[in-house]
């Protein structure tokens, strides 16, 4: 190998050492058994598992952060899916102008959204809710929806719907039996990005909590700014624990390859 | 014999649900935070001119724009080897590399941010190895150091950029390069004129892309830098959070949209012309 | 009152963004027969297609298929089978599923379905393959397994959108005797759309020739090639020797004398049951395997030998006469009649000659 691949090699290894390193140390410093940050730790313990589930806040909102992710994507969905559909393969000009605005949420600012919205709701006396942070994460979402059905079913031949309906499928059918599965890798990536984000999304999740209503990212900062302690490792440890795993079982049951195969 | 329309699955009003959604949710709150910057006593313009003028705000804003640019071009130095090597040479262990660029996404970014902070710190890992190698004779609070915020956004908007550009690198023939060499050009010529030129779309989309994210960050500037960077996004939770002096509020995140709306029109122009990938 | 025509489109046309693809269009196809529509792209013929099939709709004009007007009808009520370009078999199913579709769309039973999908199978010879997944296949049994799945509905007529085109050479013409074989057992109406004129001339009962969305001439295969209407027919099916000349007068039963625009000045005779007035100009067609090469003769055209090429069952003489501007070409199968940078005598039988419409 020459020079300047192997230098390159070497950056890579640093590259993903870089990337690693954060978080890695994040999983070491949740089983310390000192409440300073400190590293190296002093030593080992899983005090820090039982802080978080007798800490009440953090149990609950990540109750309502995972019901919130898979609500709005699902939403999102069932807005975004037909709409895809219906302008991947418009050639009017308004078609574009759409799908621009349907994708438009990426380019805003979080924070910025937030705040509109919360008193915009609030104007219609929707207020902190539930219902509110759907709204919001909803919102969000579509975009990934929509970009990524967009592009897998552009990428599908036009030929196979015009087939299954000279051999007499009528529109239902053919949205059943041939476009839904065959776009599906499409839905499933824009909806594995859009649920990610919204479990992640703390500047527009923020502007909406109460006490009842709140979601992790949020408690955690709270939390962050009055306590500093490892029980932040170990509630993050474990909510990346549990998107590996949902990665996991999706993998499983569909292949991701498959899923994600746009 | 009236016409009617080829034959196609999706009628165009499947678009209505969701465009009355986001009529509702997306656009009219955004159209009304525009309006939302009249305190009363105080002309329209009250407090975009005390952002711009007075010295403090208009530092902010300047800063903003410092910490985008820089993180900016920071994330392409970085991130542009990574995506030239995954398209390269990765082959068989391409998907790894993938699996790595895009595992960080499934961290909060709460949890990276402290990551670095852990590491950074004054008892952290990275002042343990400088000490141990001799660099520095004291610990250094890295952490509350402004790098430590470069850093941290570096760490979170690099797979962004990576995945941009590996997009665009994709389709660059490797033959096109083999022409090149073939024609006498060295590795790094190579490069310069053929490779960088056609992966143009990708940096564009990559920087865009994250100076935008970078502009509405305030969490890595919240916890790390010790409150050293202050940007607009950090302002505006600030301002919510103490004073709840809305309008106030509404006009900074109105300036936020402003560069945000100027950034998209740039990149749908770009991309116009490329028969666009929306 | 016999029964009605599988199809008759009448009138039928149709504009692109103010580009008319198709000018009105008069066609009828009888029960059985295997019509082809034969033409450069562009022609319209694909647009026809689309029209029958309800991919597109009609501009003016109307489609009937079995005497019922299906012009407003969707593509999956007209009863119709295609088999498309690509083949276009669902990626996701099984061949047996592929198959079965369009049964599964009207809620054919299980087990007539089953039963219908081997009898299939069976027909094109792939029995085995009903598990199969799409991608394991070679391109020859994609496409037959296309045309399985389109002829499974029993429809009235099969369209078939240049079926062979994504096939090798030597695939192809194994295909192009094995479909047709298939469409004459099963005696169903087809229409083949093909830019390959040998293609049609192979597999069709009759051959629509179409140019800049219209039928330019129509008739059977044999009719069609010794006797194109116009140069572009001439020269669209297989290769011609265009001639321009001068009527000069009769020579006998329906035998016409004419002098050719060739230097020297020489006649050439060809046949005509149409009665041509003296001094009318004509232009003709002379086939190359029908153009006669020997010793050069005065009552022979004098022509010069560019080239001679060996192409398996004959040999191809590319011939220059003066006053000629294009290249003769001669086919024969004889190896000694003429070499390179001879000269030679060029001559044909007055039945081997055309006259062609002076219009296109």
């Amino acid at each position: 190998m020459s020079g300047p691949v192997l230098m390159l090699f070497a950056y890579m290894a640093l590259f993903m050492l870089f990337i690693t390193l954060p978080i890695a140390a994040v999983v070491v410093i949740s089983f310390s058994d000192s409440s300073f940050i400190a590293f190296p730790i002093t030593g080992l313990s899983l005090k820090w598992y039982r802080h978080i589930v007798e800490y009440q806040p953090f149990v609950t909102s990540l109750a309502t952060s995972i019901e919130l992710a898979l609500a709005s994507t699902v939403l999102g969905a069932v807005l975004g899916v037909p709409a895809a559909l219906a302008l991947a393969r418009s050639r009017r000009a308004l078609a574009g102008v759409v799908a621009n605005l349907l994708l438009a949420p990426l380019s805003v600012p979080a924070i910025v959204l937030g705040f509109a919205l919360l008193y915009f709701l609030s104007a219609l006396s929707f207020g902190l809710s539930f219902g509110a942070l759907l709204i919001a994460h909803t919102v969000a979402g579509i975009p990934y929806i929509v970009r990524t059905v967009l592009a897998t079913y552009r990428a599908l031949p036009r030929d196979l719907e015009e087939c299954a309906s000279i051999l007499g499928a009528t529109r239902g059918q053919v949205l059943w039996h041939l476009t839904l599965p065959m776009v599906r890798p499409g839905i499933f990536a824009g909806g594995m990005f859009a649920v990610l984000t919204s479990l992640d999304n703390l500047p527009l999740s923020f502007f909406f909590g109460t006490a009842t209503t709140n979601t992790l990212p949020v408690v955690m900062l709270s939390y962050m700014e009055n306590q500093f302690d490892p029980s932040i490792a170990a509630i993050s440890t474990v909510q990346m624990l549990i998107a590996v795993s949902c990665l996991f079982v999706l993998d499983r049951i569909y292949g991701v390859e498959r899923l994600t195969a746009v | 014999m009236s016409a009617q329309p080829a034959y196609r699955l999706a009628a165009p009003n499947w678009c209505l649900p969701v465009l009355l959604f986001m009529a509702f949710f997306f656009v009219i709150p955004l159209a009304a935070n525009l309006l939302r910057t009249q305190s009363p006593g105080t002309g329209p313009f009250f407090y975009y001119i005390k952002l711009l003028t007075d010295p403090y705000y208009a530092g902010v804003l300047w800063e903003t724009l410092k910490v985008g640019l820089i993180t900016t071009f920071a994330t392409l130095l970085v991130g542009y080897p990574v995506a030239f090597f995954m398209v390269r040479f990765a082959g068989r262990w391409n998907a790894l590399i993938v699996f790595f660029v895009i595992a960080p996404l499934l961290t909060s970014i709460i949890m990276r941010t402290f990551g670095w902070r852990v590491l950074l710190a004054r008892r952290g890992l990275l002042n343990t190895w400088l000490l141990d190698w001799g660099l520095i004779s004291r610990p250094q609070n890295i952490a509350d150091d402004p790098i430590a915020v470069y850093i941290g956004l570096v760490h979170v908007l690099v797979p962004f950029m990576v995945l941009s550009i590996a997009a665009v690198l994709q389709g660059v023939d490797v033959s096109l390069e083999e022409s090149a060499r073939m024609l006498g050009a060295g590795r790094l010529r190579t490069f310069l004129h053929v490779t960088l030129p056609l992966s143009m779309d990708g940096i564009a989309t990559g920087c865009i892309l994250v100076f935008v994210v970078t502009n509405g960050s305030f969490l890595t500037m919240l916890l790390l830098g010790g409150g050293k960077i202050k940007t607009l996004a950090l302002l505006i939770y600030q301002q919510f959070n103490t004073t709840q002096d809305v309008a106030f509020a509404a006009a900074m995140g109105n300036i936020l949209m402003l560069v945000a709306a100027i950034c998209f029109a740039l990149q749908f122009h770009l991309l116009r012309h490329r028969g666009v990938k929306t | 009152m016999s029964a009605p025509l599988p199809l008759r489109l009448v009138d039928v046309s149709k504009s692109f963004g103010g580009t008319q693809v198709l000018k009105p269009l008069r066609l009828d196809l009888a029960q059985g027969e295997m019509l082809a529509l034969l033409g450069p792209s562009g022609c319209g013929k694909t647009t026809t297609l689309r029209l029958i099939a309800g991919f597109e709709a009609p501009d003016a004009g109307s489609i009937v298929i079995n005497g019922r007007d299906m012009t407003s009808m969707p593509p999956n009520k007209r009863g119709l089978g295609m088999v498309f370009q690509n083949y276009s078999l669902f990626p996701h199913m099984t061949v047996g599923e592929n198959v079965a579709f369009g049964l599964k769309m009207r809620g054919v039973g299980k087990a007539e379905k089953t039963q219908r999908v081997r009898a299939m199978l069976q027909m094109v010879r792939l029995e085995q393959m009903a598990d199969r997944h799409i991608h394991q296949l070679s391109g020859g049994q994609q496409q037959r397994i296309a045309l399985a799945r389109a002829l499974a509905t029993e429809p009235s007529i099969l369209l078939l959108d240049e079926p062979l085109g994504a096939l090798d050479k030597n695939l192809r013409e194994g295909m192009q005797f094995e479909l047709r074989d298939i469409q004459r057992k099963l005696g169903i109406t087809s229409i083949l759309v093909t830019h390959d004129q040998e293609e049609a001339l192979t597999m069709s009962d009759r051959v629509a020739v179409m140019a800049q969305g219209e039928v330019v001439q129509i008739g059977r295969p044999t009719d069609v090639y010794d006797r194109p209407r116009t140069r572009f027919v001439s020269e669209f099916l297989g290769t011609a020797n265009i001639f321009g000349g001068v009527v000069k007068g009769a020579t006998g039963e329906n035998c016409w004398l004419v002098a050719l625009d060739l230097q020297p000045q020489i006649e050439g005779l060809v046949a005509s049951s149409d009665a041509l007035a003296l001094g009318q100009r004509v232009t003709l067609a002379v086939r190359p395997e029908k153009l006669m090469i020997g010793p050069p003769a005065p009552s022979a055209i004098e022509a010069w030998v560019k080239d001679v090429v060996f192409r398996g069952a004959y040999f191809a003489y590319e011939l220059t006469a003066h006053g000629q501007d294009r290249p003769l070409f001669a086919y024969s199968q004889a190896r000694e009649v003429a070499v390179q940078n001879g000269t030679v005598g060029v001559s044909w039988a007055p039945g081997s000659a055309v006259i062609l419409q002076e219009s296109a």
